[in-house]
């Protein structure tokens, strides 16, 4: 009833029978049907039997009762006949009264009559009206053969004593016989139609009782068969139910992969009817490449607990993904079958595949991540090193990225990254591995490739992402600078690969952008250098290990010392005492040179005002600081600047700040803003010099342009001065020049007296040099400072350190 | 145990038969003719004797209550009669009384009472002499028969 429904009869219903624990149940139930079958059978029987037997006795017990009215009247006939003197036996017949009533009142054998071998065999009898019955039909013949006996003896009957109750009996002996006879005859009917009419009651009971047990046996018997189908209902109802609103998709295949049972919820799910899926119909719903999986899966049952089979099923246009425990129910002659519990994973498996996406790829550009580009690397690498080949890795950062960014927005930023995404992923092979590393970074994996290759790829990224970008109605022009590393030798690890790749980005990047650099061991020993000594600075300034020396400045006309360039010293405990020309390059690329140049402030500042407070200085005095282009640039110059005043106190007056020519392009990002601090700060006071003036290629209208007071003439056009060389003719113009615009002249690497001459010839106005004294520390300068100068230019050539 | 099972349903037949003689007489009561006291006669049956008490009754409604106390079965005939106890007229077997010769005078009958049941007969007795008695084979001529008196209503 329910198993059409569910699909093919037999299958399904021992298939659930075989599973259900109502197994045992059910044969009770049958058991127990058969029972009282049985047992109202037997009792039917029985009662059938009785009743024969009843009915035998019946008959007999009649025969015998009716023959004693025959015999009551044949002795009243032989007692007439013996008196009229005809031969008769009326004592005979009186015994066989006598015999035959005792026998149907207690039972036993009644005798034959006539000479006739038909004895009878009577039971008891029962009943108390019968007993008494019999028991006056023995009464009465009693009566009747004392009668008898008296009138064949012509004796007279009316003092006879009587037992049977007779009351009033005619006085004639004749008629007294015939009366005690009909009465004998009549009782003897009596009895017989009372054994008669018990015996019907008796027979009709049996039969009710028959049918009754008959009727109580088939109600019994259809009551709980009635029950047993209420049950299997219920039973086979629970499971259509759970069957039917479950999501467990259960599909019963033979090994040839034929199927014998779906459940409602696959049907559901492939949208087709059972019969379509029934027998081999079903594979034609599986994905061709998940029936093998099928075909296989008897042998999964050698070990003990077969894995979980994942196959895909025809859903519409689509597929859905089933995840199923299987299980070996071949041998269960309910089901012969493999059974597939399933659940549509479906949904979780293209999660996992997104969530996989997404853990390895760049949201923006759909390429690959930092983590996935890892990845393949290794795979990469382990592959090349079984096969023999190369992989080079390319790491390539966008120029102008970051101006974009700024000026026009993230959007376009974004949108940018994409276009340059797509090209990248155009000019590469399906099988390399694009990926963006973050920001405006991006690597590309190249494999089973050679140098020759790799540069090729390097020089295609170079002019694919130099072409203009049409964005928003504007043409953007980015370029790339491209690091190339080919894992030339066995063993390079990934991590060296990207490392390499990077050295050589930025060699592209510092030689001139735009452009792509191979990898080198030079570039790696000249980057690993240059991180050490940045690491090294860093933990210096922090360690304390940075000081500042002075070189004193000296008035050409006077002698006397107007001023100090205060010059950084690094007493490094690995590298000596390290001059700033060894460590300002290194510290320039990172943030540690802003730190440096405040350390340098806020030291010449505190040390001035020790030098002032202690009465050293002459009314003008000049500490000059050197301050550097990336510092000035940065921004916050003069805040720093007023932070040292303020915190020496000491009046700006005393402060000089000293920059390079270079500095001052005005191509350099943050120029203006620097032009303006520079304005701020001379007119606080401090004094600003042009360093190394002449060496550079800044054009002269920037003097006009700046808050200048002095110019330092640079020691190569010093030395040789004396010997009217053409450095001679270039210092003299720059003193000239200076005195043109209004500014001092200081000259730097003074070291002979014939120097000082030419100079106080050129009318400089100052010198510093190792002719009046080398840069030393503080506390020497203050000796210095504090000595009386007679003779202003008489300098002992002792002081100062080399 | 059938026996006892007979005695009960002859009693209960019993007992529905007085029901209904009852309801009758409720119905002739209702009657036209004047309501009289009803008289009841015992009758008892049993081997080989039949009595009933009272024997002298009002003319009028007789309820005649007949127990058979058996144990053969009897019947009950009341024939009006002048001819005295006893004395009614035999059939040529001169055992049996000739009920043929007595239907004239034959008030009412019950057939076969089974021993050990009841029954009632309501008849409407004139005043004068009735024999009451058994006519089964031999039973009139054992004893089983006496003589009822019916006397005008005081
Ligand atoms: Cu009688």
């Amino acid at each position: 009833m329910t198993a059409s429904r569910l699909g093919r009869p037999p299958i399904t219903g021992g298939w659930r029978r075989g599973r259900q624990p109502f197994t045992g149940q059910g044969r009770r139930a049958v058991a127990f049907i058969l029972a009282v079958f049985a047992v109202t059978s037997v009792a039917a029987v029985g009662l059938s039997a009785l009743a024969t037997v009843r009915a035998q006795h019946r008959a007999v017990v009649i025969e015998v009762a009716a023959r004693q009215r025959t015999l009551a009247e044949r002795y009243m006939n032989d007692v007439l006949l013996t008196r009229d003197g005809q031969r008769a036996d009326p004592k005979g017949t009186a015994r066989l009264l006598q015999l035959s009533g005792q026998a149907l009142l207690d039972g036993g054998t009644a005798p034959g009559v006539d000479g006739d071998d038909d004895r009878t065999t009577v039971a008891a009898a029962q009943g108390a009206t019968v007993r008494r019955q019999l028991q006056q039909a023995l009464h009465l013949i009693e009566d009747l053969i004392a009668t008898g006996e008296a009138f064949g003896r012509h004796q007279p009957t009316a003092g006879l004593k009587l037992t049977a109750g007779e009351h009033s009996l005619p006085a004639d002996p004749e008629t007294r016989l015939r009366v005690l006879a009909t009465l004998t005859s009549n009782v003897s009917l009596n009895a017989a139609r009372t054994i008669a009419a018990n015996a019907d009651r008796q027979l009709a009971m049996l039969v009710r009782l028959q049918v009754l047990l008959g009727a109580l046996g088939l109600l019994g018997s259809l009551l709980l068969a009635w029950l047993l189908v209420a049950a299997t209902r219920r039973q086979s109802a629970h499971f259509r139910s759970l069957v039917h609103a479950s999501n467990d998709l259960v599909v019963i295949l033979t090994e040839q992969a034929h199927c014998l049972y779906t459940s409602p919820s696959v049907t559901r799910m492939v949208g087709r009817d059972a019969p379509n899926l029934i027998g081999p119909g079903f594979r034609g719903q599986v994905h061709a490449d998940d029936i093998s999986k099928l075909l296989t899966l008897a042998s999964s049952f050698d070990c003990d607990e077969p894995p979980p089979l994942r196959f895909r099923l025809r859903a519409g246009v689509g597929w859905r993904e089933l995840e199923a425990t299987v299980t070996d129910l071949r041998q269960d002659r309910h089901v012969q079958g493999i059974v597939l519990n399933g659940r549509d994973v479906t949904e979780r498996v293209a999660l996992e595949e997104q969530l996989h996406h997404q853990a390895f790829h760049d949201s923006l550009t759909g390429l690959a991540n930092r983590a996935l580009f890892r990845d393949r690397l290794d795979h990469a690498l382990a592959r090349a090193a079984r096969g023999g080949h190369t992989v080079a890795v390319l790491i390539a950062d966008l120029d102008e990225f970051k101006q974009v960014n700024d000026t026009l927005g993230h959007d376009l930023g974004d949108r940018l990254l994409a276009t340059v995404a797509d090209r990248l992923a155009i000019i590469t092979r399906s099988g390399d591995t694009v990926a963006r590393l973050g920001g405006d970074e991006f690597a590309i994996i190249l494999e089973d490739t050679d140098e020759g290759l790799a540069r090729a790829v390097a020089e295609r990224i170079v002019t694919e992402t130099a072409v203009p970008v049409r964005l928003a109605s504007r043409e953007l022009v980015v370029g790339a600078s491209v690091g190339v590393a080919v894992a030339d030798h066995p063993g390079t690890s990934g991590e060296d690969l990207i490392r390499h790749a990077d050295v050589a980005m930025y060699a592209a990047k510092h030689g001139g952008r735009n452009r792509f650099e191979m990898f080198h061991p030079e570039l790696a020993r000249h980057a690993g250098e240059l991180l050490g000594l940045q690491h090294e600075i860093h933990v210096g300034l922090q360690k304390g290990e940075f000081v500042m020396y002075y070189q004193p400045e000296v008035d050409l006309a006077g002698g006397a010392i107007l001023g100090v360039e205060a010059l950084m010293r690094w007493a490094s405990p690995t590298r000596g005492l390290v001059g700033p020309l060894a460590f300002i390059p290194a510290a320039e690329s990172t943030a540690a040179i802003v730190a440096l140049g405040e350390f340098a402030l806020f030291s010449a500042c505190a040390q001035t005002a020790q030098w002032q407070d202690q009465g050293l200085l002459p009314d003008v005095f000049t500490t000059w600081v050197n301050v550097s282009a990336k510092q000035l640039t940065a921004g916050g110059i003069r805040r720093t600047v007023e932070a040292a005043l303020t915190a020496a106190g000491l009046p700006p007056t005393r402060l000089g700040v000293e920059l390079t020519e270079t500095s001052l392009v005005a191509d350099n990002a943050g120029f203006e803003n620097a032009c303006h601090e520079l304005e701020e700060l001379h007119q606080m006071g401090i004094r600003i010099a042009i360093d190394d003036f002449g060496t550079g290629f800044s054009s002269l209208s920037h003097l006009t342009r700046f808050p200048v007071d002095a110019l330092k003439v640079d020691r190569s056009f010093v030395s040789g001065i004396e010997h009217h060389s053409k450095n001679a003719v270039i210092a003299a113009n720059i003193i000239t020049l200076a005195h043109a615009l209004g500014l001092a002249a200081i000259a730097e690497g003074i070291e002979t007296p014939e120097q000082l001459a030419e100079l106080q010839n050129l009318h400089c106005d100052m010198a510093q040099g190792f002719l009046f004294a080398r840069p030393t520390p503080a506390h020497e300068v203050t000796a210095l400072l504090a000595t009386p100068t007679p003779n202003p230019f008489g300098f002992p050539h002792l002081i100062g350190v080399p | 145990m059938w026996g006892g099972r007979e005695v009960a349903m002859g009693v209960k037949g019993a007992v529905i038969l007085v029901a209904v003689s009852v309801m009758l007489a409720g119905s002739s009561c209702g009657g036209p003719s004047a309501p009289r006291r009803e008289s009841t006669v015992k009758v008892s049956l049993r081997d080989f004797r039949l009595t009933v008490t009272p024997a002298r009754v009002p003319a009028g409604w007789v309820s005649m209550d007949l127990s058979n106390e058996g144990p053969d079965t009897h019947e009950m005939i009341i024939v009006r009669t002048a001819a005295g106890d006893g004395r009614l007229p035999l059939r040529l077997d001169g055992i049996t009384a000739d009920e043929d010769a007595l239907a004239a005078r034959k008030v009412d009958s019950a057939d076969t009472v089974l021993p050990g049941t009841r029954r009632t007969l309501r008849v409407h007795l004139e005043p004068g002499r009735y024999e009451v008695f058994c006519n089964m084979a031999g039973h009139y001529r054992a004893g089983m028969h006496t003589e009822l008196v019916v006397v005008v209503p005081s």
